[in-house]
């Protein structure tokens, strides 16, 4: 039985920190209490707890433009935030958990804004069959989250770009995305608004659950633990890390000759790979392979190792080595 | 075989005084819908009892799968990696590992004082 509502909107945009402190009212509500987090990220794609992000995700284009690649607890498929996009999380134990009420909160506080929004059986909220919030599920012993977007204005354009990855030649274990329809909300409510969006979920959370609502201060939270929360959340080992193997083949052909290298990883390290080439320079070829090996399935690591190879003085020439550098580490830029 | 059963639902297999395998119960995975994702332990790996040592994905979220024993990964069963949804068809058959050393145990119960107390878990 639920009998203390609590809410807390913050205004970090820092994706790392949001889903520190997301942890952090997850794993200390206690029984009967029931917070509702409101939270945004700026610039960001979140990728479910196991799905390989180099297959959900352009990961290099997103990080060259300054975005975020987060991991979050829960499953399910990569999504895109940014500022046009508000989440909301409703943090409880196992005992007080119930989706459908939960969803209820949503669909009441858009229906406030004359937004008649249904529940899907694929976890999503539609209008007009179009999912303008993706929810998924965590559970750790007796504490349970339900989050979920809201799209009101995100760029769909940004959504699109990162999340389109055709990479037919990448094989992976792990979870798989479901492309949807997707809706703003400012299509149905032209003047809507994130200050506007939040009220309205705090009117629905109290009318739902039929009790008043206290705001949490983001102050009384130990700062310490979500520090520690957040630098997890943006290790390396965790959002790239995790062991969930797969394999990729690229392949190119140059002045030089051909190539086509294909890469086992695990745990973000590659672990093996393969190198054909119609090169007349084999043992450059073999010099690059054994330089790969072992180093991060990233283009930053690849491509440094790639230029920096130590090709002895009875290679080829100087100037047919640094095109064969430039043509490798481009493809390897091109397609992670 | 006899198996035993721990109140968080897990099953354990007794293969002798100090080594078992380990899955999740019918009720578990029914409660849990359809899986799509498991984490499994590494071998050589310790779990302790009471602990998480594997996680699992389903439909409806993410959960921790906890150790009903206190011991080291002997071996993990690879085929579920691939096809988490032989939890789901056969929970019995699909064990996640096998443990070895085995030095504590949570709680376990017989098939009868399960059922038993499975009866007494509201629906949710």
């Amino acid at each position: 039985m639920i009998n203390k509502l609590q809410w807390l909107a913050t205004d970090n945009t820092y994706p790392y920190q949001n889903l520190a402190m997301e942890e952090y009212l997850t794993m200390n509500v206690g029984p009967g209490e029931c917070i509702m987090y409101l939270w945004q990220n700026r610039h960001t794609v979140v990728i479910g707890k196991n799905q390989n992000c180099w297959k959900e995700c352009k990961v290099n284009s997103l990080e060259k433009d300054g975005g975020f690649l987060v991991r979050r607890l829960s499953g399910g498929g990569a999504v895109f935030h940014d500022m046009g996009n508000l989440n909301f999380t409703f943090c409880l134990q196992h005992d007080d958990y119930n989706v459908e009420k939960q969803q209820s909160v949503i669909l009441r506080a858009v229906q406030m804004l004359g937004i008649h929004g249904e529940r899907t059986g694929r976890n999503d909220i539609t209008v007009d069959g179009r999912k303008f919030s993706g929810n998924a599920f965590l559970r750790v012993g007796d504490q349970c989250y339900h989050h979920g977007t809201i799209m009101l204005n995100a760029n769909t354009e940004d959504m699109s770009r990162y999340l389109n990855v055709d990479k037919k030649k990448l094989e992976s274990k792990g979870v798989a995305s479901v492309k949807s329809r997707v809706a703003n909300l400012i299509e149905f409510k032209p003047d809507i608004t994130v200050p506007m969006m939040q009220d309205v979920l705090v009117k629905a959370f109290q009318e739902v659950y039929g009790l008043p609502a206290e705001e949490l201060s983001e102050n009384s939270l130990p700062a310490d633990e979500i520090s520690a929360l957040t630098d997890k959340f943006s290790s390396w080992d965790w959002k790239y890390g995790r062991k969930i193997p797969f394999d990729y083949e690229m392949a190119d052909r140059f002045d030089w000759g051909d190539i086509q290298m294909q890469f086992h990883v695990n745990g973000g390290i590659i672990k093996e790979i393969n190198v054909f080439s119609d090169a007349m320079d084999q043992e450059v070829i073999c010099l690059f392979k054994d330089a790969l090996t072992g180093q991060p399935y990233s283009e930053k690591d690849m491509t440094s190792v790639i230029m920096n190879t130590e090709i002895p003085a009875d290679g080829p020439p100087t100037d047919i080595v640094l095109s064969m550098k430039k043509d490798i580490a481009n493809l390897i830029q091109r397609e992670i | 075989m006899s198996l035993l059963f721990s109140k968080s639902h897990e099953w354990v297999n007794m293969i002798d005084d100090t080594t078992a395998q380990v899955g999740l119960t019918d009720y578990a995975q029914a409660e849990l819908g359809g899986l799509v994702f498991v984490n499994l332990p590494e071998e050589g790996d310790d779990v302790v009892s009471g602990e998480p040592f594997a996680d699992v994905e389903s439909v409806k979220a993410v959960s921790d799968v906890f150790s009903p024993v206190t011991g080291k990964v002997a071996e993990i069963n690879e085929e579920l990696l691939d096809a988490p949804e032989k939890i789901n068809e056969a929970p019995y058959d699909a064990w996640f590992v096998k443990v070895e050393g085995i030095t504590d145990k949570v709680e376990l119960i017989d098939e009868a004082a399960y059922k038993a107390y499975v009866s007494t878990l509201s629906e949710e």
